[in-house]
């Protein structure tokens, strides 16, 4: 069983322990003995379950079981203890069987509500919800409990409640992240002089009505088109961007994913630049000294900004274009999937690059089929010696890139979906198992022995609390954006993350302004063509470490590329001290 | 006390009523998006809540027999079921985010679970109706519990 669906079947079996003991309390206290009997029963084989769970998700990783070993454990332990007493005692059994099922609601809570880190002041909260959900039942269910008790559960719960109060605020009381919002325009990547001419583009962004799977729909594009020109340039280009905004009141600005520029270029509002508002415009220049297939989008509100339109392709290219050169990138706009479906002919033998790009939120399942293929480049990178697949599909993470390498006739499908043929004969694809980058290619050394600095990010969901409105937020160590403390790097420096998913959603992580080098998933290292990714899908239960060299001076936003999760929380900053 | 209590109820039953228009509200937006279910996510995890215990509250200081307290808090736990439901119908999702079998049994659930709250609720009005119009209830309290029959 993977530790993703162990994640989720402790859910499950910890809902139905709270549910049995519970229901076993409240038919006890409409005085049905036996089915209360059976109920507990019920419940206490499922506490046994839970306590199966819990011991192996403690396997898998401290992370995914902390809060369930140090909370949940002796909640659910008290409960079973007092349950049963009180059972063989035939005294009280209602009250204690509904104090089981307080303790065990408490359990789920914590680790729904907020199980990373472990505090003690979450510990205390539950204790006091318990404590006093237990006393007002003995008050409403009689017999009435003697007032040295009744006292004694009021005590426990007023000071659990307020023990866990200062707790909490000790705890949120560190010190509040210093975003420093001075762009630093670093000399890591070679800064074009002004003089020196450069490809010039203007992208202007507005309202607009933009056809979609053969409807008219309503849009946010650049110059009219969703998704926006293509930017394209060879190695060694200066690229010149102007970018206005036309109509777009959440202001817009170019962020050029995977494309590590100077930090200034970076387009992120409020950490690299202000957001460019309607009737204002923002001149991007960077050199393009990287081959590979990009994309650029918008940042602000990037939330609906990029599911809107704001979007669009950059592609350097090593020397001019030569064959079948096409470029993918699939986007949802208003339930329609772009682009169009389209063919292109080409004589059999043929040499075709695919550059599949996913601009969605989502993963999408790619499948080239027709003719075997090559994985030439992953996030714009170039694998060691790709090997021939065929009958391999393609799971590409929200932002990411993959350039294919296939021969005509070709067909490739986008979640089943043909979007693009040499007019190849249709094929199944469903059953076709998934491609796994991280034993592709051939293996190099990791180029480093030591790491300087070494961070764990836990991606979780919590209740945050910090804000005007209390949200339910996705959160990274337990904080949510712009709560989450900046990581601080020296240049020079060589970074480890380490990122565990203790979620039940899938986390596509894209760090700003780098590329790492994945060094292993779950524990096993990674085994095939050295990897450098910039946006890679951390699955609920998975356990990544990346590593890279701290070589582009500035602050870099750090988030997941789920970007509805971004805006919901989980987004942080690595800076440069 | 018996009116505040009865009153509660009937707006905590309006406000399930709603709840199930919001939940159409959200099927129905296209195209659908992350916030379709707002509506159907603040009125399950605020609004009714709050109004469970107000109602539960109430119950307690009209002096409603034990039965027809417990049934008022009730809801409360089926709405933290109900939430932890939605959540896992959207864990069990293939790679690519697609619905599953699984997904889809756990969101069938979350249906069945939310006819079962309100029909408590259904319950807990008529409970709270008979308390309000009998003029002895506090006498009748003691003797026993009035039937409430979950419709």
């Amino acid at each position: 069983m993977t530790t993703g669906s162990l994640l989720a079947a402790d859910l499950v079996v910890a809902v139905l322990v709270a549910a049995g003991w519970l229901a076993a309390g409240a038919v006890a206290a409409a005085g049905r003995r036996r089915i209360a009997l059976g109920l507990a029963t019920c419940a206490l084989t499922a506490t046994i379950g839970r306590a199966i769970t819990i011991v192996a998700l403690s396997r898998d990783g401290w992370w995914f079981a902390a809060e369930k070993v140090l909370i949940a454990g002796p909640l659910l332990v008290a409960g079973v203890a007092v349950a049963a007493l009180a059972l063989l005692r035939k005294r009280t059994e209602s009250v204690a069987l509904l104090f089981a099922g307080y303790a065990s609601t408490a359990a789920v809570l914590v680790t729904v509500l907020h199980g990373y880190p472990v505090s003690g002041g979450v510990a205390l909260y539950a204790v006091s919800g318990v404590a006093a959900a237990t006393a007002v039942t003995w008050r409403v269910l009689g017999p009435r409990p003697s007032p040295t008790v009744s006292r004694a559960a009021v005590v426990v719960a007023i000071a659990a409640l307020v023990a866990g109060t200062g707790l909490a605020a000790s705890a949120g009381a560190t010190p509040a992240p210093q975003h420093q919002h001075a762009p630093v325009a670093g000399p890591a990547v070679s800064e074009p002089a002004a003089s020196e001419p450069a490809r010039q583009f203007t992208l202007t962004a507005g309202t607009a009505t933009v056809e979609a799977g053969g409807k008219k729909v309503e849009a946010w594009a650049f110059n009219g088109q969703v998704p926006g020109p293509e930017i394209a340039a060879t190695v060694g280009d200066v690229i010149e961007v102007k970018l206005r905004n036309r109509d777009i009141d959440r202001g817009v600005t170019l962020h050029w994913h995977g494309y590590d520029v100077p930090n200034d270029q970076d387009g992120v509002p409020d950490v690299t630049q202000a957001a460019v508002l309607p009737g204002q415009e923002f001149v991007y220049r960077f050199r393009a000294d990287q081959a590979g297939t990009y994309w650029y989008h918008t940042h602000s509100a990037s939330d609906v900004g990029v599911r809107m339109g704001l979007y669009g392709v950059l592609v350097v290219r090593p020397r001019p274009v030569s064959g079948l050169d096409v470029i993918v990138p699939v986007h949802t706009l208003s339930g329609q999937i772009l682009p169009a479906p389209a063919v292109t002919a080409a004589a059999p033998g043929s040499p075709v690059r695919l550059r599949l790009i996913n601009t969605d939120s989502t993963t999408h399942r790619y499948a080239v089929a027709g003719a075997p293929f090559r994985v030439a480049a992953i996030d714009g990178m170039d694998l060691r010696h790709p090997s021939p697949l065929s009958e391999q599909a393609l799971l590409i993470p929200a932002g990411g890139r993959y350039d294919v390498l296939t021969t005509a006739p070709a067909v490739l499908y986008v979640d089943g979906r043909q979007l693009w043929s040499t007019g190849a004969q249709p094929v199944e694809t469903a059953h076709w198992p998934v491609f796994d980058p991280l034993t592709y290619g051939t293996a190099e050394p990791v180029p480093w022995s030591r790491f300087d600095r070494s961070f764990t990010l836990v991606l979780d969901r919590g209740l945050d609390l910090r804000g005007l409105l209390p949200r339910y937020a996705h959160t990274v160590n337990g904080a949510a954006d712009p709560d989450i403390p900046v990581q601080f790097v020296r240049r020079g420096d060589i970074v480890k993350f380490t990122i565990v998913n203790r979620s039940l959603v899938v986390h596509p992580w894209h760090l700003h302004g780098h590329h790492v080098l994945v060094l292993a998933r779950n524990g096993q290292p990674a085994t095939g063509s050295p990897l450098w990714l910039d946006s890679f899908d951390v699955r609920p239960g998975e356990v990544w470490e990346v590593a890279f060299e701290a070589n582009n001076p500035g602050m870099w936003a750090n988030h997941c590329h789920n970007l509805p999760h971004a805006g919901a929380g989980m987004m942080l900053h690595l800076a440069y001290e | 006390m018996r009116k505040a209590f009865a009153v509660v109820s009937t707006a905590l039953l309006i406000v399930f009523a709603l709840q199930f228009v919001f939940a159409a509200v959200g099927a129905f937006t296209k195209p659908q998006a992350d916030s379709s279910y707002a509506l159907h996510s603040l009125t399950g995890m605020a609004v009714i809540p709050l109004l469970t215990l107000l109602t539960t509250l109430f119950a307690y200081l009209a002096k409603a027999p034990g039965r027809l307290i417990g049934l008022s808090i009730l809801p409360l736990g089926l709405t933290i079921l109900q939430a932890l439901l939605a959540m896992l119908a959207n864990a069990f999702t293939d790679a690519s985010g697609g619905s599953t079998v699984a997904g889809l049994i756990v969101g069938g659930l979350h249906a069945v679970n939310g006819i079962v709250a309100v029909h408590i609720v259904v319950a807990v009005v008529r409970g709270a109706r008979k308390l309000a119009q009998s003029p002895n209830a506090v006498e009748r309290e003691s003797a026993a519990a009035p039937s409430v029959d979950v419709a």
